[in-house]
């Protein structure tokens, strides 16, 4: 019993970074009617920011040191004989990494903005009025165009990046059953749920909101009704690529940061199928039936399933459901 | 209102739809365009509130004025905010947003413009809608979305509402409902009609001046009365003829033989 629910929270936890990810794909399909296969390596492009601007800025000769390590009166004397690995301690190093990792957060994020902003009037732009198959093949040649320019910019070597929030242990008892998680998971889940909701929000009760669910019904009225529909297309770019951003630190933090992270964002696109592309509830739900799932697979028959098992569930979904579980019909399928 | 001037129009740089296409609409009043199905009626709303490009069309000679200045190069979304709203053939609601959210939706027309009339001096046409604002508009009946189509353009304060094919699927008398408000639009709000119909007896009823197209050209133009005693519009347009199919296929070659003729 403990560990079902160890395993489930487990893949709870995954499951929310999935739909951290999967937002972003949601979010440009169901104003453009693009499915951007570059989503993850503009990730990928967030994660170097964050390093960027979380490791290697605050390391540079101009910078004043309390960016890299703060170290006030207060701080050294609450971590006074904190035991390693205590919360304790933890919580006292996270604190003092606190000024660098609000600039790389603030750093990547900027970034991953400019750069969705770039790809969005430099390749997207232009083939407006054309079928989206053609922005969608432009998105799939983007992915090299990504990986290339990242390999070229940062060839440094790659360090470990700070984790978004303290890291410790966390023990307690479910049901009788003692199961433990890390807290910077908790920190992730948090913050993929927070915006993730909020997002939602936006999208219902705002103005902003009407015009992206009005542009996401039918564009053309909706451009002819006096919303700036190209304006609309801007910003879901951006919002993926911001929330990409963030995605980016997080899993730099968790997983180490490599060129390979744009392959795990790319196959979160499976887990977005099986929920439909244009539903944000659907991909949420699907996010956290892969993580469960991939967890429960990785439990019982180890590592190398877990990487097959999930995507085969994703395939009988689709041939069950081809709009996923919560897509809308009409979708033309890519 | 509404000068276009000579403008040919295609598809796909392929399919010509409107050759050397003319027409006027004057300040106030609304102007009918008469034509069977695919005479190219949808392409000239299309043109003149900026679509064309969208659906791979072009404007490839003359021009279309639009209170004093050509509209041909201007996006949509500022074409509405300039006052010139487009309501679509089929209504086009959002019928996954309620009613609310459509009008707010439409609101964004008003960017840069001081506020306008509002939702509620709008709902005074359309009570109905009124009672179900809340209401998922994919869920009303079809003369409710007209009127919700309608009641978006108003919210934009327009100076020029094109008007495709209201009475479209409606019942007779939602059709007289719709037309009756649309004539007290036109009275009240001082806002001029660009109307496309293939009811011509209800588009007669609000028009002031009207046009016939056929195969994207205009073959006959009047004033309404003057339309309305026209023998051939009688026989093939209000339908004063006998109704019987066979009847009424053989008036449209009279109909076709004669403007030979008149050529
Ligand atoms: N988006 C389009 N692409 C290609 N051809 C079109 C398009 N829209 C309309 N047409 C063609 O243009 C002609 C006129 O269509 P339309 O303007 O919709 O006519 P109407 O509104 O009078 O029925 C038709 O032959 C139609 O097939
Ligand atoms: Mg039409």
């Amino acid at each position: 019993m403990a560990q079902v629910i160890q395993y489930l929270l487990n893949g709870i936890m995954n499951g929310a970074l999935y739909a951290l990810i999967a937002v972003g794909i949601v979010s440009i399909f169901k104003s453009t009617k693009v499915v951007s296969f570059a989503h993850g390596h503009v990730i990928m492009f967030g994660a170097y920011f964050y390093f960027t601007f979380a490791v290697i800025l605050p390391g540079a000769e101009f910078m004043p040191d309390w960016v890299a390590k703060w170290e006030p009166e207060w701080l050294l004397a609450y971590k006074e004989g904190a035991a390693m690995f205590s919360p304790k301690a933890a919580i006292a190093a996270w604190v003092s990494n606190l000024p660098r990792i609000v600039l790389g957060l603030v750093g990547s994020i900027v970034c991953n903005a400019l750069l969705a902003v770039f790809i969005e009037r430099a390749f997207m732009r232009p083939l407006l009025g054309q079928s989206s198959l053609s922005m969608i093949l432009c998105t799939v040649g983007l992915i090299w165009v990504l990986e290339g320019s990242a390999s070229l910019i940062w060839s440094a070597d790659i360090d470990q990046v700070p984790p978004l929030g303290p890291n410790f242990p966390i023990r307690f008892t479910v049901f009788d059953s003692q199961v433990f998680l890390f807290s910077s998971s908790v920190v992730n889940f948090v913050i993929a749920l927070i915006l993730f909701i909020g997002l939602m929000l936006v999208l219902r009760y705002t103005r902003s909101g009407v015009a992206v669910r009005a542009t996401a019904e039918d564009q053309s009225t909706a451009y002819a009704m006096g919303i700036n529909v190209p304006a609309v297309f801007t910003t879901a770019w951006v919002v993926a690529a911001t929330t990409g951003a963030i995605a980016g630190a997080i899993l730099a933090s968790r997983n180490g940061l490599s060129p390979t992270l744009g392959l795990f964002g790319l196959s979160v696109l499976a887990v977005v199928l099986m929920g439909g592309l244009d539903s944000f509830a659907g991909v949420f739900i699907a996010s956290m039936i892969i993580g469960i799932f991939e967890a429960f697979t990785q439990w019982q028959f180890g590592g190398e399933y877990a990487e097959i098992v999930p995507y085969v569930l994703v395939l009988l979904v689709i041939l069950w459901r081809p709009n996923g579980l919560m897509g809308q019909a009409e979708i033309e399928r890519i | 209102m509404l000068q276009i001037n000579n403008i040919n129009v295609n598809y796909h740089h392929a399919v010509q739809v409107l050759k050397g296409f003319s027409i006027s609409v004057k300040p106030g009043e609304v102007t009918a365009l008469l034509g069977a199905n695919g005479a190219g009626k949808t392409t000239v709303l299309k043109a003149a509130s900026g679509l064309l490009p969208l659906e791979n069309g072009h404007i490839e000679d003359g021009d279309i004025i639009f209170d004093g200045h050509s509209v041909r190069q201007v996006k949509p979304h500022l074409l509405a905010r300039k006052g010139l709203v487009h309501v679509r053939e089929g209504r086009r609601i959002f019928a996954e947003m309620s009613v609310e959210d459509n009008l707010k939706a439409a609101t964004y027309a008003l960017t840069g413009r001081k506020a306008g009339q509002g939702i509620d001096q709008v709902y005074t046409y359309f009570p109905r809608l009124q009672e179900r604002s809340r209401q998922l508009a994919g869920l009303l009946s079809g003369g409710e979305q007209q009127m919700l189509a309608m009641a978006r353009a108003l919210i934009a304060e327009p100076k020029l509402i094109l008007l495709d094919e209201p009475s479209l699927g409606l019942a007779p008398k939602m059709v007289d409902e719709i037309f009756a408000i649309i004539a007290r639009i036109n009275r009240e709000q001082n806002v001029s009609m660009l109307l496309v119909e293939q009811n011509a007896r209800a588009a007669f009823s609000v028009s002031h001046q009207g046009y016939i197209v056929e195969n994207g050209k205009v073959v006959l133009e009047g004033r309404i009365d003057e339309l309305k005693a026209n023998e051939d519009i009688q026989t093939f347009y209000l339908g004063m003829g006998d109704a019987d199919g066979e009847k009424s296929f053989r008036d449209v070659k009279h109909y076709k033989r004669r403007k030979r003729w008149l050529n």
